[in-house]
């Protein structure tokens, strides 16, 4: 090793430079290429480095693209909404829809707060009774953050309860010549614009897991909301896939179950696990 | 001849719709495969396109050409991915071994291959699961990718050195993690 005693051995983060063929100093190249012991410690890195192979990346079959067209084209006018007004809009019903439900929902609030009963009264409000009331009535009376968090756990508990019945009766579905998703499909076009507006909400209170678990459910639902009325085997199989690789339906559950006892609870004070 | 991917940015900035399916169809199989590469299962690779896709339309006004187009996406896509992996991490708190099946070996290798092959494989997606976003996707962009440090480091928002040092980090991590089936000192 005399050939390289005028320069220092290589350090570990010159061997994975030199392993990945990167750009070095002419003296770590002869240095390299002279002594031994660097020589050796390269190859022993490379031993490791070699035998981390990429798992095999599957390819995506001929309609991919065509597909991902599909699942992004309806999202582009609401795309351009958000990002400018400068564009035509189209009629915004479904978000006024999720809108109201949510304002029924703060105004329902504040009935409960003024009788007390909350969690029975928030069943029993009717949507076009509470605006009424809501007209009547000074908004910042009374409403206190829980009653606020309550109402909107029973809310979004509603929701998942809608969401999880659609996934489970699409999984329970068997793949068997044309099936008919009609109703599903309209439901999951209806629970997707009031899940975007919950899990903006979500983010906005900074309920993170209960906006992750929203974000999951979303593509879920514009898959169902974008099939086709009459689904093949491979449709329905392709759904149901969906819908097990991502666990969805227990996660709902979990959620649910969370949900129900926060909302049983007699003071919500403990918004840690999946909460909105 | 076929337009450029600026010529398509022009005519989407425009109200084209059709110029952006055309960039979805040129860009969505490469932007899948660099998502499976990092999220390691197709469905999540799948939303990280559909998510950068829409990203990638609502800030089409900040697309300066100072990159290409593929590359400009392509920071956008490693981002989606990134944002993915966190919240799963945070949400779930542990390793779905549903999600790594694809890290199992071919079948058609021997009984002893297939022991030690499914222990190494199983040891590398742990020790890959171990590392933060940003050492994994440096890794997996250098490694499997042969991508040059400095696209990595534009994807990551990083300088060179920075960049190098998350790839020297990643593999110092995976080293030692592995060093039980290499027997190669750390």
């Amino acid at each position: 090793m005399n050939d390289h005693l005028n320069h220092d051995h290589l350090n570990q983060d010159e061997f994975i430079l030199a392993y990945y063929g990167e750009p070095a100093p002419d003296a770590n190249r002869d240095h390299l290429a002279s002594c031994a012991d660097c020589s050796a410690e390269l190859a022993r890195l490379a031993a490791v480095l070699d035998r981390v192979e990429a798992g095999e990346t599957p390819e995506p079959d001929a309609g991919y693209e065509s597909r991902m067209w599909q699942r992004l084209e309806w999202r582009l006018p609401a795309e351009r909404r958000a990002a400018g007004p400068a564009t035509p809009r189209r009629p915004l019903t479904r978000w006024l829809a999720a809108a109201a439900a949510l304002a029924v929902a703060f105004l329902a609030g504040i009935l409960i707060s003024r009788s007390e009963r909350v969690s029975q009264q928030v069943a029993a409000v009717k949507p076009a009774a509470a605006t009424q009331t809501a007209t009547a009535t000074p908004v910042s009376t009374g409403i206190t953050d829980q009653q606020r968090d309550r109402i909107l756990l029973v809310v979004v508990g509603d929701h998942i309860d809608d969401s999880e019945r659609v996934l489970v009766e699409l999984t329970n579905l068997t793949p068997n010549g044309k099936t008919d998703i009609t109703s599903e499909r309209e439901r999951a076009e209806d629970l997707l614009a009031s899940n975007r507006l919950y899990r903006r909400t979500a983010l906005d209170r900074g309920e993170e897991q209960m906006a992750t678990l929203l974000d999951e459910l979303e593509p879920v639902l514009l898959q169902i909301a974008h099939a086709p009325a009459q689904v093949s085997p491979e449709e329905l199989r392709s759904i149901q896939k969906r819908v097990e690789a991502k666990g969805i339906v227990f996660k709902l559950r979990v959620v649910r179950a969370d949900v129900r006892n926060d909302t049983r609870a007699p003071a919500v004070h403990h918004l840690q696990q999946p909460t909105i | 001849m076929q337009p450029s991917d600026n010529e398509l940015v022009e005519l989407v900035r425009g109200g084209d719709d059709d110029a952006f399916r055309q960039l979805v169809e040129r860009h969505s199989r490469p932007l899948f495969r660099s998502a499976y590469r990092i999220t390691g299962n197709s469905a999540d690779a799948d939303d990280v396109v559909q998510e950068t896709f829409l990203r990638s339309y609502r800030g089409l006004t900040s697309y300066d050409s100072r990159a290409t187009f593929a590359t400009w996406l392509h920071r956008i896509a490693i981002n989606c991915a990134l944002d993915l992996i966190d919240s799963r991490r945070r949400r779930e708190g542990r390793i779905d071994a549903g999600e790594d099946l694809s890290l199992l070996p071919s079948p058609a290798a021997s009984p002893d291959r297939v022991v030690l092959g499914t222990e190494m494989q199983r040891a590398i997606a742990a020790a890959m699961d171990a590392l933060t976003g940003n050492e994994r996707t440096a890794f997996v962009l250098r490694h499997f990718e042969g991508m040059p440090l400095e696209d990595i480091g534009q994807i990551l928002g990083t300088r060179l050195n920075a960049t190098k040092n998350t790839v020297f980090r990643a593999v110092r991590k995976l080293r030692h993690q592995l060093q039980p089936f290499t027997g190669s000192p750390t």
